[in-house]
């Protein structure tokens, strides 16, 4: 569990504020930013600009995720089956490539879910107890 | 499914980069487009919103790129580009890839060569069924000689008591006159129990094998025909089944053909000294107790599954120790020993195999040195180009990676040509391979052969382009870059340090290689010179084998023997001729028979002394120059009739007559069924029969009335050319019998020759190896003295141009190849003590560590590294000390 907590401790302590930009730290984050990705699909098809658009509106304006960390997480998230992409008209007539989860991506992100919520409480109850 | 995705994404950017990254950069520039309409919508100026939106976003060009390393890039990418560039490089300098591929494909086509027989003899599965279940059970002598043949007897025993086997077959090679409506012929027959085939577990390819119904007595009697003989005999016809052959006078039927690799050979004991092509039952009397208790028997058996080779043998041993106790007479002292058939057949060769590998590493190694030697030359004038590299922001690991796929590549242009270097060798292998340790014909480039080729290669790329690309990437970007400031930097240094290092590696290399090959050289001439006891010069042999079936009367064989000596003498250009059951040097049975001496008292069973047993005729000892040394040769009546005289060696009279006149004593050798006494009229010189590395034990000679033999080797002593002579001898003798065959004609020179014939192959090989080994060392120092002069050229100006002497300058560069080679030659020294202490045992009249042997090389290395130093030191001494100050 070390990384998943030290990835939580850089959450907290990042603020939410452009966390996804460093590169060198775009490993420890994958996994978080993998999961608010697909939170993001979960509620519908999108493209890349929705994805970043759609993840302020959630955190209320706290999440900026950079478009160079976005599209290589789309990317890979892509071929881990997780979404599928296609080419489409977007509604101002712009021809845009929009995102949509896949079952297995569903899957991912329940399990993702379930065992993020799990630390959450384990990481609250911790506190609790020291203060 | 996740590294599908990813790899059909990289191939495809790979194949088709641009709409790839075109894709990705559309997708982006789309975002950009949203963002400017969104800051639009949100109220700023379309240049306001563009410039928020663009800033925003950061760098594009980067984000495509980090978005593409995603979709393509990566691994493959920078393979293909390092391939294509390392191509390029390599192609730039063809020189150097030339040198060094060829030296690559030296080493490793050595190596993929011995590899292929290592796996053909020590590695593959043997072609039988369950072959590692499959043993061997021997006697051993009470004189300590292992893998004796054993008694119909003893063989019933092990049979009725052992629980550890399957099944279990005796057998014995003999030699039977194949005749019919064409010339008659000899060939090689397994008389064997049906079991044998169950115990190999090998099917016919027609017809079927022997089973146990035709070992039932008044069974007819059937063969079973190898391959070849079926193809020779019966043109590979199927009807061949049920046709009849005759097999030294006896009319067999044939029931079964077996395919056409099968074989089973034991050479150690055949009597026949070829792979069978006939198989017919062994005859098992069961009424008579004639040849019941000799030794003649060789046995293999199927271990039952989980039960160890170890095990069946504690439990053999049990079994003999009873036989001993109870026919103390025949069994007293013998034990018994369970060989895995693997053991059996290659056992020999394991260790001079796993050496010559050893070699070839050690050669590989050397050809390693030499190319990363090469690499540091060729990194070094690329100083340039890589700090360049690094400096537009090449990762270290990059410059390494790109360095190490040039080396790959290096290595399997190499290989490649390696495996014709290996084809070539295996080609040439069974050439020069002694016939009778094994058969190297399955030896071929097989697919186990490729795999461990491709290891190899990429083994040794690593290994040689690891070093040169550590080193090269540790570079100073400012010192590389900077005009002029090379031959005094630190790198220069450092890299002339590795090369150094480099050179006094594979100098030491060398040395051990030349160390253990001078050995095997000495041991092989102390072999060449030992006192066999014979003169081989202008000596033909052949052997001559009456069948049973028409010559059932000993008088007949003798006979005939007498009488075809005769016309053997008579024949112009023949200086003398004689006979003699087995040659000395050639096969036979090595028979060490119990004798007792008449009036001495008799020792307990089992302990008494032994001798060898030869049949021969007066002519013989002429023949062959052994001379008589006391006493008398045999007279012309003994020859015809039965005297009861023997002459024997001076061996046995030196052990068992040392104070006495052996002449006119008597022995009972245990020959015969019944005691038979006879006299010595005479003592001949020592002859080695069996080997030439072992004294010649004691011998007792018979004249053929008095011990006849089926069979006789003749041997002619000529004026001329002794081969001429054999058409000649092959016509007296059909002269004689129409249906007898003539076999094994051969020179005593090339009897001699198979006897040393293995000692010679180990020797060769060494020495080609270590002889490849001092070249490429030479080749080695050479580049490194070259270098080093190049390096210096500004140095040596000065000092031609302050008033040195070219022999100075001569001596200073000399000076300093001598330097490394002394340390790679002491090194290898140190190396040599302790590993040719492995070579015991192929070593014959030297020690492991030999002085002589170690000073010769020593100076053969030095003297060579000393000519491939002189030539750079020529050079460095006519460096025009004006252009040389000039030029920097």
């Amino acid at each position: 569990m070390m990384p998943t907590v030290s990835r939580y401790h850089y959450f907290c302590v990042a603020q939410f504020k452009e966390i996804f930009v460093a590169k060198d730290k775009a490993d420890l984050l994958q996994g978080t930013l993998d999961m608010l990705i697909l939170k993001s699909l979960s509620l519908g098809e999108l493209h890349g600009y929705g994805i970043i658009q759609r993840l302020r509106q959630l955190s209320d304006e706290m999440l900026n995720v950079e478009q160079g960390s976005l599209y290589p997480a789309l990317y890979r998230i892509e071929q881990k089956g997780w979404v599928s992409a296609r080419w489409d008209v977007h509604e101002t007539g712009r021809e845009a490539k929009f995102y949509k989860l896949t079952r297995s991506g569903r899957k991912h992100l329940e399990t993702q879910e379930a065992s993020w919520d799990r630390l959450v409480l384990a990481i609250t109850k911790i506190r609790q107890a020291t203060t | 499914m996740k590294w599908f995705n990813v790899l059909r994404d990289r191939l495809r950017a790979l194949r088709r980069r641009d709409s790839v990254i075109n894709d990705i950069d559309r997708e982006m520039r789309t975002h950009l487009h949203l963002q400017i309409e969104a800051n639009i919508k949100a109220g700023m100026s379309p240049d306001e919103a563009r410039e928020k939106a663009m800033r925003s976003f950061g760098n594009v060009n980067r984000a495509v790129d980090a978005a593409y390393d995603v979709k393509g890039g990566g691994l493959f990418e920078t393979l293909a580009q390092d391939v294509r560039y390392g191509t390029r490089v390599l192609l730039k300098h063809k020189a150097f890839t030339l040198i060094a591929v060829s030296t690559l494909a030296l080493g490793i086509g050595a190596n993929s060569a011995i590899f292929s027989v290592v796996n053909e003899l020590l590695l593959r599965p043997l072609p039988y069924q369950d072959p590692d279940r499959i043993v061997m059970l021997w006697e051993v002598s009470p004189g300590g000689r292992h893998q004796n043949t054993t008694s119909r007897a003893n063989f019933r025993a092990w049979r009725a008591q052992s629980t550890s086997y399957e099944d279990m077959a005796a057998f014995s090679d003999q030699r039977l006159t194949l005749t019919g409506n064409f010339e008659p012929e000899e060939v090689s027959g397994q008389l064997a129990l049906p079991e044998i085939f169950k115990v190999l577990g090998v099917q016919p390819i027609l017809g079927r094998t022997l089973l146990p119904d035709d070992a039932q007595p008044k069974s007819p009697l059937v063969a079973v025909l190898s391959y070849g003989l079926w193809q020779r005999r019966f043109g590979g016809q199927p009807n061949a089944i049920g046709q009849p052959i005759t097999l030294s006078g006896n009319k067999f039927e044939v029931v079964g053909v077996m395919p056409p690799n099968f074989q089973f050979h034991i050479k150690q004991r055949s009597g026949t000294g070829r792979p069978a092509e006939v198989w017919i039952v062994l005859p098992m009397p069961t009424n008579s107790t004639e040849n019941e208790r000799g030794r003649f028997l060789s046995t293999v058996a199927k271990l039952k599954p989980g039960v160890s080779a170890e095990q069946a043998a504690a439990e053999l041993r049990t079994i003999e120790a009873r036989l001993s106790d109870e026919v103390p007479e025949f069994n007293k002292n013998y034990s018994a020993e369970v060989l895995p058939l693997r053991e059996q057949f290659f056992g020999n060769v394991r260790r001079p195999l796993w050496l010559m590998l050893g070699a070839v590493g050690f050669v590989l190694l050397i050809a390693c040195a030499n190319v990363a030697n090469l690499l540091l030359s060729l990194a070094t004038s690329r100083e340039k180009e890589i700090a360049l590299r690094a400096a537009l922001g090449a990762r270290r690991s990059r410059i390494v990676r790109q360095l190490l796929t040039e080396s790959l590549l290096l290595a399997l242009l190499g290989s490649a040509l390696g495996l014709g270097v290996a084809w070539l060798g295996i080609k040439a292998l069974p050439l020069i391979s002694p016939r009778d340790v094994v058969s190297l014909q399955g030896v071929s480039l097989n697919s186990s052969v490729l795999l461990w080729t491709l290891g190899v290669s990429i083994l040794t790329g690593i290994i040689f382009g690891l070093a040169p690309a550590l080193h090269i990437s540790r570079l100073n970007l400012n010192d590389s870059l900077k005009e002029g400031g090379k031959a005094d930097s630190g790198q220069a240094t450092g890299s002339r340090r590795m090369r150094s290092v480099l050179v006094v590696s594979e100098i030491a290399l060398a040395v051990v290689l030349l160390a253990s090959a001078g050995l095997l050289v000495r041991s092989f001439i102390r072999l060449q010179q030992v006192d066999r006891g014979f003169n081989t010069d202008n000596v033909l042999s052949m052997v001559v084998r009456l069948p049973f079936a028409r010559y059932p009367e000993d008088a007949q064989l003798v006979q005939f023997f007498n009488q075809s000596m005769e016309r053997m003498r008579n024949l112009p250009g023949v200086r003398s001729a004689g006979m003699v059951n087995f040659l000395p040097l050639y096969g036979g049975l090595g028979s060490s028979t119990g004798f007792k001496i008449i009036g001495r008292p008799e020792p307990p069973p089992g302990q008494g002394p032994s001798c060898d047993v030869r049949v021969v005729d007066a002519g013989y000892f002429a023949t062959l120059g052994i001379p008589i040394l006391r006493g008398r040769n045999f007279s012309e009546i003994e020859q015809r009739e039965a005297k009861r005289v023997v002459l024997i060696n001076e061996a046995l009279a030196r052990k068992h007559f040392p104070n006495q006149d052996p002449i006119g004593q008597r022995l009972d050798v245990a020959m015969f069924e019944t005691p038979v006494v006879t006299e010595i009229v005479g003592v001949v010189g020592n002859v080695r029969y069996d080997s030439l590395i072992d004294e010649a034990p004691g011998a007792v000679y018979f004249t053929h009335p008095d011990l006849p033999y089926p069979f006789m080797t003749l041997v002619l002593r000529t004026d001329g050319d002794p081969t001429a002579i054999a058409p000649v001898v092959q016509r007296e003798i059909r002269a004689l019998d129409p249906n007898q065959p003539v076999s094994d004609v051969r020179t005593m020179d090339q009897v001699m020759s198979e006897a040393v014939s293995r000692s010679r192959f180990n020797t060769f090989l060494l020495a080609l190896f270590a002889g490849l080994a001092t070249l490429l060392s030479a080749v080695g120092i050479f580049g490194v003295m070259n270098y080093s002069v190049a390096l210096r050229t500004r140095e040596i100006g000065l000092r031609l141009a302050v008033g040195a002497q070219p022999r100075q300058v001569l001596l200073l560069v000399l000076k300093q190849g001598l330097a490394l080679t002394v340390m790679g030659v002491g090194l290898g020294l140190l190396a040599a003590f302790a590993l040719t202490r492995l070579l015991t045992g192929l070593l014959f009249g030297v020690e492991a560590v030999d002085a002589t042997t170690f000073a010769t090389i020593s100076l053969l290395l030095v003297f060579v590294s000393l000519f491939a130093c002189y030539l750079p030191a020529r050079r460095a001494m006519r460096i025009d000390p004006m252009r040389a100050l000039r030029y920097e």
